[in-house]
């Protein structure tokens, strides 16, 4: 089978005569659910330890009273002559008391995710990246984009040919990413919540994310790219699920500059050969090879082995309104064909033309024999 | 406005509140359902000439539950993008304008909903003055 | 799929977002329903026959200000977005049959999603309703209590 086919489009937006053949990582399985969970774990990476003090609620020399003081025997501060003495201390349920299970810096705060797994989402996130239906699930405004996955010619970017933002800008909406870009700027909103006091005041969508080549487009781009709204840059190598799969949600709309496109069969190799850059690495294979269901069900292996539909091709009609054969002579018809010629013929006034035969006595003088 | 699909008559089996045991005896124990633990409890024990509990049995037809008198179900609608879902629905659903919504923007969504046919149950809130 | 991707199938794509997605609206009052702003969903529900963004082949249809537009899917585009919909547009002053004629020889008849005929017919006779002007009916209630005997006294 012929590999599908991506065309490279230029700075302004017009598609290319050149094309590459899709990459093998774009045929890697989309496994939703392997994403969400590693993306769990990988969000919990970049968290900072916090804790209460460790002598908060416990700065006091409390002794429980004991029993026969008709108070609770809860700890209470020992002294006189301020209110604070003789209140209750330490317990979670006291007032300036600890709070319970006081909250340690030494809480697991990160996660190990195994690297064949974490790999395995990043495939799986950019195959889901080719598919235009989970980008506009994803709510991507990509109806304008001439095709996906996008790959934009690296001559737009090389030699630092992209160094302004107002180029950078013009170049996403040449692409159709333009009400993307404009979806972003409109979702900026305040963020609810006491976020806001900690450095997190806005909330606001993702937009494109755009994936280079750092040898071959330079870092140019990144400076230009990186005060435009929701724009996001990424090397190919260093590919990262919180970008490819922002919330765990497959389908992030991704610019592909067309030397990070060619490297990514370097970078992850195939289902058969390894790559070259991540040592006996071999992409993750689909366990179905034919995902779609009616192609499944229609095939002539399924179809042959499956009996014929039971009762031929009479559909089963629910709630349908009685009809009395007596009284309806359609439906009388319908159960005795023979109804109509016994009518015609009048065949139920016809005298019988024997008359029984009289019974002679055998069976009555049999019956009462005793 | 569009009335509503036919259907079977509704039937409510109980229209008074399930109220929290002695919740009328003091003032801490408020009305909202608990269900009550205790061993002894008379409540819990089904005693007669005691509240009755809730169960299961209380549940209304699935033919007709959240169904509103009208015969339409509410939908919660906060701006004119919301109320275009129920171009298709509005028989089975009636729109519900937010609390939060303006008076500037329940105008527009009450002739939106008149164009659409949608029943708008709460229309002439902060629209209409007491006169 | 028209690229033929072996991993990529509208089955598969449903399943993905059929819990969470861009255009699902989920309610919690009325038993929780689910409907669906997708441009190419005829009824607005979310389910796996009208979702038009998993499907390669749908039929969407709706107001443009006094005209009706009417969308399908080039099933041989599925991942050149900005070519995929084949569009038309109807007049206002188009009758309301001819409508229905066009979508359904268009699409049905063609063999293109002969399911959704119905759907389609309903929701294009749907917007053209929804286009009529408002006939202004005032329901003349029966005043009661005070204000029915501060009418009559007036009317005396």
């Amino acid at each position: 089978m012929s590999r599908p086919t991506v065309t490279i489009h230029g700075a302004d937006g017009a598609a290319g005569k050149e094309s590459y053949a899709l990459p093998n990582v774009f045929k890697a399985p989309i496994r939703s659910d392997i994403v969400q969970h590693v993306h769990t774990g990988m969000a919990k990476n970049k968290r900072q330890p916090y804790a209460v003090s460790e002598k908060a609620g416990h700065q006091t020399s409390a002794e429980s009273w004991g029993t026969g003081r008709a108070v609770a025997r809860i700890p209470r501060v020992s002294g006189g002559g301020t209110h604070r003495a003789g209140q209750a201390a330490f317990g979670n349920q006291c007032r300036s008391g600890r709070m319970f299970a006081p909250t340690k810096v030494w809480r697991k705060w990160h996660q190990k995710i195994n690297l064949n797994q974490k790999r395995f989402a990043t495939a799986s996130a950019i195959a889901a990246s080719s598919s235009a239906a989970l980008l506009l699930a994803r709510g991507h405004h990509v109806s304008t984009v001439p095709e996906v996955p996008l790959v934009v010619s690296s001559t737009a970017f090389s030699n630092g040919a992209l160094k302004k933002t107002s180029a950078a800008v013009a170049l996403l909406k040449a692409v159709g990413a333009g009400p993307d870009l404009e979806k972003v700027k409109d979702s900026r909103k305040l963020r609810a919540g006491k976020g806001k006091l900690r450095n997190r005041r806005h909330q606001q969508r993702r937009g494109p994310l755009v994936v280079y080549e750092p040898e071959k487009d330079g870092k140019d781009l990144v400076t230009a790219f990186r005060n435009i709204p929701g724009v996001e840059t990424s090397p190919v190598y260093a590919l990262n699920l919180l970008q490819l799969a922002p919330g765990g949600h497959l389908g992030r709309f991704i610019v592909w500059t067309s030397a990070a496109f060619a490297a990514l069969d370097t970078i992850y190799g195939s289902t058969t050969e390894a790559s070259e850059l991540k040592r006996d690495y071999l992409l993750p294979s689909n366990i179905l090879a034919q995902p779609d269901l009616t192609k499944l069900i229609n095939s002539s292996e399924v179809q042959s082995v499956l009996r014929p539909v039971k009762g031929g091709a009479v559909t089963k009609r629910s709630h349908v309104q009685k009809k009395n054969p007596l009284k309806n002579k359609q439906v009388l018809l319908r159960l005795n064909p023979y109804a109509a010629a016994y009518s015609k013929n009048g065949l139920g006034h016809v005298k019988a033309e024997q008359k029984p035969a009289k019974l002679d006595g055998t069976f009555s003088s049999t019956l009462f024999d005793n | 406005m569009v009335a509503a699909k036919k259907h079977v008559p509704i039937v409510k089996k109980k229209t008074t509140a399930f109220k929290r045991h002695q919740s009328d005896l003091f003032m801490r124990v408020g009305e909202s359902w608990r269900k009550p633990k205790g061993i002894d409890n008379a409540m819990r024990r089904r005693f007669s000439g005691r509240a009755a509990m809730p169960k299961i049995g209380y549940g209304s037809n699935k033919k007709t539950r959240h169904m509103m008198p009208s015969g339409h179900k509410a939908f919660l609608v906060n701006n004119v993008r919301d109320l275009d879902l129920l171009l298709m629905h509005n028989k089975t659903y009636a729109a519900e304008i937010a609390h939060a919504v303006s008076a500037r923007k329940r105008i527009e969504i009450v002739s939106r909903a008149k164009q659409l046919g949608v029943k708008v149950t709460n229309g002439k809130a902060k629209i209409t003055t007491e006169s | 799929m028209a690229t033929s991707i072996e991993n990529l199938s509208s089955d598969l794509i449903w399943e993905v977002t059929r819990n969470q997605n861009a255009f699902l609206v989920k309610r919690k009052q009325s038993g929780g329903i689910q409907l669906s702003r997708d441009p190419l969903n005829l009824v607005n529900k979310h389910s796996r026959k009208y979702a038009g963004y998993a499907n390669e082949k749908a039929i969407g249809i709706h107001a443009d200000d006094n005209t009706i537009s009417f969308v399908t899917k080039v099933a041989s585009k599925t991942n050149k977005p900005a070519s995929v919909h084949h569009k038309t547009s109807f007049a206002a002053s188009t009758p309301s049959r001819k409508v229905y004629r066009n979508v359904v020889s268009s699409t049905a008849k063609k063999g293109y999603r002969a399911d959704l005929r119905a759907e389609a017919v309903a929701r294009a006779s749907a917007i053209k309703r929804s286009q009529r002007d408002v006939k202004d009916t005032k329901r003349v209630t029966k005043l009661r209590g005070a204000k029915a005997k501060k009418a009559a006294a007036e009317s005396s």
